[in-house]
């Protein structure tokens, strides 16, 4: 109960800060959605089903911009106004006040998707003509708890360094091109895709194209709920990792008493 | 006294080397040169799969890689040279910094200069992976124009940063435009597609960005041009560079007279 309430708290938090300066979305969507143009003006001489490829990626950038941009300042904004030392004080672990952050950011996350996917289809006309609805819902949804279930493992890495506004700047443009937002991961040089394969992005964003598009031939072997399947692992995958470095991050800040200086 | 603490070149020459020395205060060396080396890399990359998947035959793989190597310098001029003033409103010492005597002029630009080094070896690394990572042939490219032409663009892109950074001083964040100016770039400045892919009503906005003629101009030397074949460009490049650094200085004095004169140093947006 403690730790719901800590959860509840957490997600609160972060949803009063939003509304007291929501001009805070811009940075985390603006690069998604100005690659999707970017992407649409590229693809204007093609129709259908490979411009509803390109918007789909760019939902899925916008989710991920927003992830990791809130999984990476959340952590270096506390650095900033020295309240890092007060948050992992308190009784409650840090993972439970993190999760009810990443739970709001994931919200967001959903709106940053649908707004790219509304303002693609509205300004360039492409019909969203989704091969099935519920699946690629479920596809959506589940894409978007194993993002967040990856932001949860950068913010923990995150708390020790002040480098948290760089790593997140840095790591944007890496998972666009590793998941394969706007183009299959086949083009990719082979020693890449092991590394790709172990993000859960890849995955859904595979899965959500298989539940929208009628005609997917880029598609990975295991089909639509084979993507979710190793997704699901993964994002189990990254909690588990989330919570030993949640763990240690704690020990160490405790042990070396130097959090705001790392 | 007073002349030693106004000199315009001794300021020009501390701001210089304090904004290096806080840059590394907070930044590592290690992460400094992680940055360096993989955010051109990644900006490339993206665009330049986008451009294979897509095939379309007006925007080649060289056109795309050429494009955002150039617009890399827009990583440092545009983004860290914007959020300058806002750094200084963040860490609270934008008051103690207008409260000095200290010519403005040499204050303002003496804050970019180690950016305009920074942007310099951000294109050059970015070439070298258009280079050598993604194919693009520089057999017949005219390095000594090459060289004009990435100069040139640091210099005015690091004008436009600091005439963006004067904004910052008003608003309360000088993030969103950093990020707003930094990505347009990429759909306004003919990095990945030619300016005319654009709507007529947009083209405007592309002529008014230097980035624009930087692109025409690399992509010129890359075919061979030599530095006569690209005087025109480079010369509208560096007049809207200069334009964008006195409108930025006219900012920043205005922006600083509403300040003092509404007593909302930090609070002004």
């Amino acid at each position: 109960m403690a730790r719901l309430r800590a959860i509840w708290t957490a997600f609160r938090h972060q949803a009063l800060h939003f509304f007291a300066d929501p001009q805070w979305l811009i940075p985390n969507i603006i690069a998604p959605f100005v690659m999707t143009l970017v992407a649409l003006m590229l693809f204007r001489s093609t129709s259908g089903n490979v411009v509803l490829y390109a918007i789909l990626g760019g939902g899925m950038m916008g989710m991920w911009g927003n992830t990791l941009y809130a999984s990476g300042f959340s952590i270096q904004s506390e650095r900033w106004w020295g309240t890092m030392e007060s948050i992992l004080a308190v009784p409650t672990p840090l993972i439970w006040i993190i999760a009810g952050r990443a739970i709001w950011n994931s919200i967001i996350g959903i709106l940053n998707g649908l707004f790219i996917l509304v303002i693609a289809v509205t300004v360039f006309q492409t019909p969203l003509n989704l091969y099935d609805l519920p699946l690629f819902l479920m596809a959506f949804i589940l894409t978007l708890i194993s993002l967040a279930c990856l932001g949860l493992v950068f913010s923990s890495a995150f708390v020790l360094t002040r480098s948290a506004s760089v790593l997140t700047n840095g790591l944007e443009f890496p998972i666009y091109v590793g998941t394969g937002t706007m183009f299959p991961i086949a083009l990719l040089p082979f020693w890449t895709h092991p590394l790709a394969f172990t993000l859960g992005p890849t995955w859904g964003i595979d899965a959500i194209r298989y539940a929208a598009l009628s005609d997917y031939s880029w598609g990975l072997a295991p089909g639509y709920w084979g993507d979710l399947a190793i997704m699901g692992l993964l994002s189990v995958c990254y909690l588990v990792i989330a919570v030993w470095l949640f763990k240690q991050v704690d020990y160490r800040a405790r042990r070396d008493a130097n959090l705001g200086r790392y | 006294m007073a002349d030693y603490v106004a000199n315009p070149l001794r300021v020009f020459w501390s701001s210089a080397v304090l904004a290096k020395r806080a840059l590394f205060a907070w930044l590592s060396p290690a992460m400094w040169l992680m940055q360096l080396f993989t955010m051109s890399l990644f900006s490339i990359a993206f665009f330049v799969y986008v451009a294979t998947y897509v095939n379309n035959p007006e925007v080649s793989v060289a056109f795309v890689a050429v494009g955002n190597a150039l617009q890399s310098v827009a990583y440092v001029s545009i983004f860290a040279v914007c959020n300058i003033t806002g750094e200084e409103k963040e860490q609270g010492t934008l008051q103690a910094l207008l409260v000095s005597p200290a010519n403005r002029l040499s204050i303002f630009v003496g804050r970019a200069m180690f950016q305009i080094v920074n942007g310099l070896a951000t294109v050059v690394i970015a070439f070298f992976y258009a280079a050598f990572l993604f194919g693009v042939d520089f057999s017949s490219a005219n390095l000594l124009t090459l060289a004009a032409v990435v100069l040139m663009t640091t210099f005015a892109m690091t004008g436009f940063g600091l005439m963006l950074s004067s904004l910052g001083m008003y608003l309360r964040t000088s993030m969103v435009i950093a990020n707003i100016f930094l990505f347009i770039g990429l759909l306004f400045n003919g990095v990945n597609f030619p300016v005319s892919y654009l709507p007529a009503f947009l083209q405007p906005i592309s002529y008014a960005m230097p980035m624009t003629y930087g692109t025409e101009a690399a992509r010129a030397a890359v075919s061979g041009a030599s530095v006569m074949d690209v005087t025109g460009l480079l010369a509208i490049e560096a007049l809207i560079g200069v334009v964008a650094i006195l409108l930025g200085y006219a900012m920043l004095r205005f922006f600083e007279h509403l300040a003092r004169s509404k007593g909302t140093m930090e609070r002004l947006y």
